[in-house]
């Protein structure tokens, strides 16, 4: 008998590791069970929320990809899990065999334990019913409050604002984008929303949700209540371990597996928001919540199920995105607010800063002479991020350029001698080709 | 597959070959009416100096023209959160009706490949360039003029890095 591959999860690291399995072994018995009908891009439902793009734009890969690939997608809730037994058990009371599983469950968003946050209109941004529920709700919505200054908080914000809402963010923390910016780089976005009309509240604790049939406010800490017909969460994700009850699987705040993205569980892998792999810049595992770091892992997961011996080279935390037109990307520890899935103080001993005019600001930060985060704001600063972040990815000695890092174009020509010093840790083809077309 | 390369000992950096990207990619492709009609973008390739700043030692120092190499597993294909960026027949493509200008590919190409104007601009190989103007494949090789540009796979290309370089007018290749 053919070997069954059973991925649970339809989203990015899903997807990419069906297409993987797909690839490589064509005549493999591919299943992909998903409590979602539809396989959508979930960092695009802002876009679809704000009017950006219809329905029929949100698929990353065609409506019939699973069909023409020939594989089974089952539309049912993974409920249960017995190792044991090689077996999943479905909502719909199917029980699926395996040879080899992939754990793609994603995650959900995490709600604050307050007051009213069940009632109806409250809303998370994770999945496309979310936001049809949203819409659906926007004829009667005079006022929205946003709980969560993060990428989701702020997304939702900038689209209600889109649809002339008036838009108020409650922000615990002391800045907006406490995991991706540092103080001073928030400020900058902090006050773009509130140029566009957004009042950004910042340590500012939600404590209730009010209202009886109908929201009526939230209320903060302090005692004042923001009134409004609609509250959306944007307070993060955790990872979803329904699955792993019961089960030996190790876990911390995600599914721990280890460079080949097993878990400690034989024929188990995982990959995607719910994995917990290598951090090449934290050195430790950590999860890194993002679509690059889903689709990069369910291509490693899918090949190593194959018995493709591959390496996950590690992800670091790393972002893009642009509120009302102002690009940033940042990456590594560009965040110094301490948590448990924030940075720790002694993470960086230099910051290289330029903000040669309004708007346009670069920040880098190293520890011994190697990057381990960075800011970039504006159109042009952005376009080094590639290169800075492949620098801080094979963590390069990079004190001969430091004067210019600042400066630093997307020119990687620049950085070839310092990449044929390193040559070993950049093992790719392509850089491996520029080192001896250029002999350094 | 076939992919570009540069071979620096011929390269001058006159950047003959950026601003006949740029002007390949405008609806005239044309450099005197995509000027005059403010068409020109940003080239999809850059003379870059070896281990100095930009420009700085054109003459004396290591210039060679970079752009997108087509790699595989492509860090902008995963990074894409629309399936804009994807692969096709080995090329890496990016269907600019589905891009939304995210940038997830500028911050994840390692060699700096991918420009962001609006849409992600990068090397799509002048897809349509024989076709609408009848012209030779590529417009950054017919531009160059030390003929250091050179299509082909890598294995090729280290053949001509093994022969001496010669005069344009003597005609090596």
């Amino acid at each position: 008998m053919k070997p069954r591959y059973l991925i649970i999860g339809a989203s990015a690291a899903g997807t990419s590791a069906a297409e993987t399995l797909r690839r490589y072994a064509p005549d493999a018995q591919v299943t992909v069970v998903s409590d979602e009908k539809i396989t959508y891009s979930k960092p695009l439902l802002s876009y679809y929320l704000a009017g950006k793009l219809g329905e029929e734009q949100l698929f990353f890969r065609s409506p019939d990809f699973y069909e023409r690939h020939g594989i089974e997608r089952i539309h049912a809730r993974a409920v249960g899990l017995l190792p044991e037994k090689n077996t999943v058990e479905l909502s719909d009371g199917q029980k699926l065999k395996y040879d080899k599983l992939l754990l793609a469950t994603g995650a959900a968003p995490r709600f604050p334990h307050i007051e009213g946050i069940r009632k109806d209109g409250v809303f998370g941004l994770r999945k496309l019913e979310d936001a049809h529920g949203i819409l659906a709700r926007l004829p009667k919505t005079k006022s929205a409050v946003v709980l969560g200054g993060g990428l989701v908080g702020l997304k939702a914000a900038a689209a209600l604002k889109e649809h002339g809402v008036a838009v108020t963010v409650l922000i615990d923390s002391p800045h907006a984008l406490s995991q991706m910016l540092d103080e001073s780089s928030a400020r900058i976005f902090e006050r773009i929303f509130e140029q566009n009309g957004v009042a950004i509240r910042t340590r500012a604790k939600p404590v209730a949700v009010l209202g009886d049939q109908q929201i009526e406010g939230v209320q903060i800490a302090l005692g004042e209540v923001f009134p409004c017909e609609l509250v959306v969460v944007g307070k993060g994700v955790d990872p979803s371990l329904e699955l792993l009850e019961g089960t030996q699987i190790r876990k911390e705040y995600g599914v721990l597996v280890d460079d080949y993205l097993r878990t400690s569980v034989e024929n188990i892998y995982a990959a995607g928001d719910v994995a917990q792999a290598r951090d090449v810049v934290r050195g430790e595992p950590w999860i890194n919540a993002l679509w690059p770091c889903a689709v990069e892992q369910g291509r490693v997961a899918a090949l190593n199920m194959l018995g493709i011996a591959t390496r996950y080279r590690g992800s670091m935390r790393m972002n893009s995105v642009q509120f009302f037109g102002v690009p940033v990307i940042s990456a590594g520890l560009a965040v110094l607010t301490p948590g448990p899935l924030g940075g720790r103080p002694g993470e960086h001993d230099e910051t290289l800063e330029s903000q040669p005019a309004p708007g346009i600001y670069r920040k880098i930060f190293l520890k011994d002479e190697t990057i381990v985060g960075f800011v970039l704001v504006g159109d042009v600063p952005i376009e080094a991020a590639g290169v800075l972040r492949i620098l801080m990815e094979r963590r390069v000695n990079v004190a001969s350029i430091k004067e210019e890092l600042l400066e630093l174009g997307p020119e990687l020509g620049r950085l070839l001698p310092l990449i044929a010093e390193n040559r070993e840790r950049f093992v790719e083809r392509e850089f491996q080709e520029l080192v001896q077309t250029v002999g350094v | 597959m076939e992919r570009l390369f540069c071979d620096p000992r011929r390269c001058v950096g006159c950047r003959a070959c950026e601003i006949a990207c740029a002007v390949e990619h405008t609806p005239s492709k044309d450099l005197f009416a995509s000027v005059l009609n403010g068409e020109l973008g940003p080239p999809r390739r850059r003379v870059q100096t070896v281990g100095a700043k930009p420009y700085r030692v054109a003459i004396g120092g290591v210039v060679l023209s970079l752009g997108c190499h087509h790699c595989d597993p492509a860090p902008c294909v995963d990074a894409c959160i629309t399936g804009a960026m994807h692969k096709e027949d080995g090329q890496t493509v990016c269907d600019l009706e589905k891009c939304v200008g995210c940038w997830m590919c500028v911050m994840s190409c390692p060699y700096g490949a991918i420009t962001p104007k609006v849409k992600a601009l990068k090397c799509d190989l002048c897809p349509d360039r024989q076709e609408k103007t009848g012209r030779s494949r590529y417009a950054c090789i017919e531009a160059c003029p030390t003929e250091a540009l050179f299509a082909g796979t890598f294995e090729e290309f280290q053949k001509v890095l093994a022969e001496p370089v010669t005069a344009v007018w003597e005609g090596t290749r």
